[in-house]
């Protein structure tokens, strides 16, 4: 290929991301490179009590003693961890007190992104929104309305200093630094991310969002969410993140950890959408997530949804520890790959409390290049009789040179336990294609038309103003797949 | 030190194999006995193996070999304590020759590298078969390999390799039948690889019943080449041991190969009983189906690890697998692993698992018809097996098989 066609192709694939321009602010950046000098930093940078950053240490400690896994079924080049910046924030002079005084340039990023960060007068349909920026919380809007009903939602940053004793009680006790490797690097270095606290007894007034960017060139983003559900509550979070288009890749290592209590339900949707790369599987962002949820509390629930389309290289199992009696766990996801993008995703449901039911539907739609792995585990211990799970993973294949893959781990323990499995691999029938054809629907439409029919399923679990926008999004991802 | 390795003075190694024999034993202890961080072995623990010293089997009296009786016609090999002690009834088509007679054709199919087993086996590498089966031959009557082992006190290694291969057009019914006399405690740890060739429009039936006392450990693996048009079906009854693995590794290598791997396991006791299977569909319009039931009571843990893998460019193939385990006690545990690794578009995969109990409704309606509990429960578990021995072409061996399900 000519030099001449090079920014040609550029264009085309910029064309397709539309979030992948980069906003000039400028950062307060941590020196490169990782240790407990840059720890200590960021510590200091949040003004973070000794307990925390005693904790971070242990991390990094432990860190050092693991090594990267690599059992998952994707490749990448090494990371080097000590050419990274751990701590990015766009500089500000005095902490904004509301909203009028964020910086101009990210609020019009966030307009440029469709993310409102300002507060509407009409109630109707309206979401709260922590909007995250490299390594900080820039805004977290509705805050007095939700304080009104003694919901707390902030950054975890503002969570440590004002609300010390939840963070203390249960950060990292649904995944503990010693969990794995990106969960403990993560619990090194995190930055920011959204603590939301949904007292006994109240259902959410509006949906929480958190809205994830990445800015900065060579920087890792290492967000930390956490979630705690009271007694008889229930909360619907929706999560998004978008990062601009660069040529190197990014790495970003995230972990949610849930708590769910009695009666409670915590609903959870992600919209991932970060850079997966261009054509020719050049830069994207690196995601490996930690995600799980402990349904402590009898009759609690939780479910994920989640629409993959982003990021070159995906590591993520949203996971429910189903510990409280009659505890539910759902897991509905669509992932979507093209071009060079790898995934290797799924979820684990571990069965302890008696009658515990969890549910989990897998779309996965590989094309171009791309490979996909749906892994999974559903684990019955010995004390969870009657427990109940039914799994159902699809894959679509579009083209010849994807590759698509369903590894599901099924461990039981006891008897009373019914668990089903079902996986099937096909690709969109020539039938089907016709059909559309013959109605003058052209071939990219009639595609799109049978991937949206075939996520179904899953897109219903999305609440309304994510699942439109998801659906435009598959239709993106999926752009010249076909012919 | 490496138990297998501890006591090898007395084991000699016959000159045709020496070659063999030491890139086996660099492979083995180039790879180690796997752990349950391998992920091939993740639910099969096999630190047991480890405790044991073994011993390798010395020729055993060739009269000690139990007359075994099949309610079938059939050829027959003997194996005693791992040893080829006698040949019966050969029909005219059949071939068969000491593997010193044919060692060119060892490790063309079985992966020592990948296969820490087939490693060790190569390592110890000293008897077995080679059998071929001629052009356009269809052999009528099964042939039987019958091992047996008599193992008294002592912890014996045996280490069986056949190479089979059948040519073109022909066909043959393969029975391996595993039995031992003596202490139902007694240890021993039978270690096999069969090297598998079926040339185009062969086919091959091929059955297995393990039976080995249960404190013994059974670890096989058929490693099997199926060329253009050419079928290779087996079923596997797994019943004894303590720890057994039965692997088939398939490779469709020609337009249009088939396979069907089906197997049923019933257990009680201890044991752990493996099924893992590995179909890799290397061209297009190949097929494969695979069925595999188990029944786990007691402290028992059933193991199943399927894997389809279709190459890019093997379209129109199709796979399909099925695993269903039946639980019957509250300490009884299924680890299931079914996986699909597809890198071509135009194919048409499944696998489903599931596991569950007896269904107390159906309990409850036979005993109110005056069936015992018992009795009830064996029917439901009958029922639950029957379509895994439907499967099984030729009618005298269904129900041979169903038989020995039943009373042994």
């Amino acid at each position: 290929m000519s030099t001449k066609d090079q920014p040609q192709i550029i264009d085309e694939s910029g064309d397709k991301y539309k979030y992948g321009f980069v906003t000039d602010i400028d950062a307060d950046t941590a020196p490169m490179g990782l240790n407990a000098e840059i720890i200590k930093l960021i510590s200091a940078k949040k003004q973070e009590p000794e307990w925390l950053l005693d904790w971070r240490l242990k991390a990094f400690e432990f860190w050092q003693t693991m090594t990267e896994p690599t059992w998952a079924k994707l490749s990448y080049d090494k990371i080097d961890y000590q050419s990274l910046y751990y701590y990015s924030a766009p500089k500000q002079k005095v902490a904004p007190k509301s909203l009028d005084e964020v910086d101009s340039e990210l609020l019009k990023t966030y307009e440029k992104l469709g993310i409102p960060l300002k507060e509407q007068e009409a109630l109707a349909g309206v979401v709260a929104v922590d909007a995250v920026f490299d390594s900080v919380s820039v805004a977290t809007t509705y805050r007095a309305k939700l304080a009104e009903q003694g919901v707390i939602f902030c950054s975890i940053s503002e969570a440590v200093r004002e609300h010390p004793d939840l963070v203390k009680k249960y950060l990292g006790s649904v995944v503990p630094y010693t969990d794995n490797f990106f969960a403990c690097l993560n619990s090194a270095v995190f930055t920011d991310g959204s603590f939301v606290y949904i007292p006994k007894g109240v259902r959410c007034p509006m949906e929480l969002s958190t809205y994830f960017r990445i800015n900065a060139k060579n920087t890792g983003q290492f967000e930390r969410t956490l979630i705690i559900a009271e007694d008889d509550s229930y909360v619907s979070y929706l999560e998004g993140c978008t990062a601009p288009q660069r040529d190197e890749n990014q790495l970003h290592a995230a972990i949610v950890e849930i708590v769910v209590l009695n009666n409670a339900e915590v609903k959870y949707s992600t919209v991932q959408n970060w850079y997966p790369g261009d054509k020719d599987g050049k830069g994207g962002v690196y995601n490996f997530v930690t995600k799980r949820a402990a349904c402590r509390g009898a009759n609690s629930k939780i479910s994920w949804t989640q629409v993959e389309t982003g990021s070159a290289v995906t590591w993520k199992y949203p996971s429910c520890v189903l510990q409280g009696d009659n505890s539910v766990g759902e897991f509905y996801s669509v992932a979507i790959t093209n071009n060079h993008q790898q995934a290797d995703t799924g979820t684990k449901m571990i069965h302890i409390g008696k009658n515990t039911t969890s549910k989990i539907i897998s779309k996965g739609i590989s094309a171009g290049f791309s490979n996909q792995t749906y892994r999974g585990l559903v684990r019955v211990s010995p004390k969870a009789s009657g427990a109940r799970n039914y799994s159902q993973c699809d894959s679509l294949l579009i083209g010849k040179n994807c590759g698509s893959h369903t590894v599901p781990y099924i461990e039981n323990r006891n008897k009373g336990a019914v668990i089903e499995h079902e996986a099937t691999t096909s690709k969109i029938s020539d039938e089907q294609l016709f059909y559309c054809l013959q109605r003058g629907i052209s071939e990219e439409d009639a595609v799109s038309l049978i991937v949206n029919g075939f996520c179904k399923e899953v897109m219903q679990h999305l609440p309304m103003e994510f699942a439109i926008e998801a659906a435009k999004l598959i239709n993106i991802s999926l752009e010249g797949s076909v012919g | 030190m490496n138990p297998f390795f501890k006591n090898n003075d007395d084991f000699q190694t016959p000159q045709w194999a020496k070659g063999l024999s030491q890139e086996g034993k660099a492979a083995f202890l180039g790879i180690g006995l796997p752990t349950p961080k391998t992920e091939a072995w993740k639910y099969t623990k096999l630190r047991e193996l480890e405790t044991d010293d073994y011993e390798f089997a010395p020729l055993a009296d060739k009269g000690a070999m139990p007359k075994e009786e099949f309610p079938f016609a059939c050829a027959k090999i003997d194996f005693l304590n791992g040893q080829w002690v006698k040949t019966s009834n050969l029909p005219q088509g059949l071939t068969i020759k000491p593997l010193s007679e044919a060692f060119a054709q060892i490790n063309q199919i079985a992966d020592i590298q990948n296969y820490p087993f087939a490693a060790l086996n190569s390592a110890y590498l000293e008897q077995g078969v080679f059998i071929e089966v001629a052009a356009n031959r269809q052999i009528e009557m099964p042939l039987v390999l019958s091992y047996h082992t008599i193992p008294e006190n002592r912890n014996l290694l045996e280490n069986i390799r056949n190479v089979i291969i059948l040519n073109t057009g022909s066909q043959l019914d393969l029975v391996e039948y595993y039995s031992y006399t003596g202490e139902v405690k007694s240890r021993y740890l039978v270690n096999q690889v069969n090297e598998i060739t079926v040339k185009e429009n062969a086919q091959l039936n091929h059955y297995k019943f393990q039976n080995e006392a249960y404190k013994a450990n059974h670890i096989a693996l058929h490693a099997v080449d199926v060329e253009t048009a050419g079928t290779y079906k087996s079923f596997c009854l797994q019943k004894g041991a303590n720890i057994a693995r039965n692997e088939t590794k398939v490779k469709l290598k020609g337009l249009q190969a088939k396979a069907q791997v089906d197997g049923a396991y019933v257990m009680n006791g201890w044991a752990t009983l493996d099924t893992t299977t590995d179909i890799e569909h290397l061209f297009p319009q190949t097929t494969s189906s695979q069925l595999i039931k188990g029944v786990v009571g007691g402290d028992a843990k059933g193991v199943f690890q399927g894997k389809i893998h279709i190459a890019p460019n093997a379209v129109q193939t199709e796979g399909t697998q099925l695993h269903k385990a039946l639980l019957l006690s509250d300490t009884a545990e299924i680890d299931v692993k079914p996986e699909l690794e597809i890198f071509a578009d135009d194919v048409k995969c499944s696998h489903g698992a599931a596991s569950g109990e007896l269904d107390e409704e159906q309990l409850f309606y036979m005993q109110s018809r005056g069936i015992s509990r018992e009795d009830a429960k064996k029917m439901l578990i009958d029922a639950y097996l029957e379509d895994v021995f439907a499967r099984i072409e030729n009618e005298n061996l269904r129900a041979w098989f169903k038989d020995l399900k039943q009373n042994s």
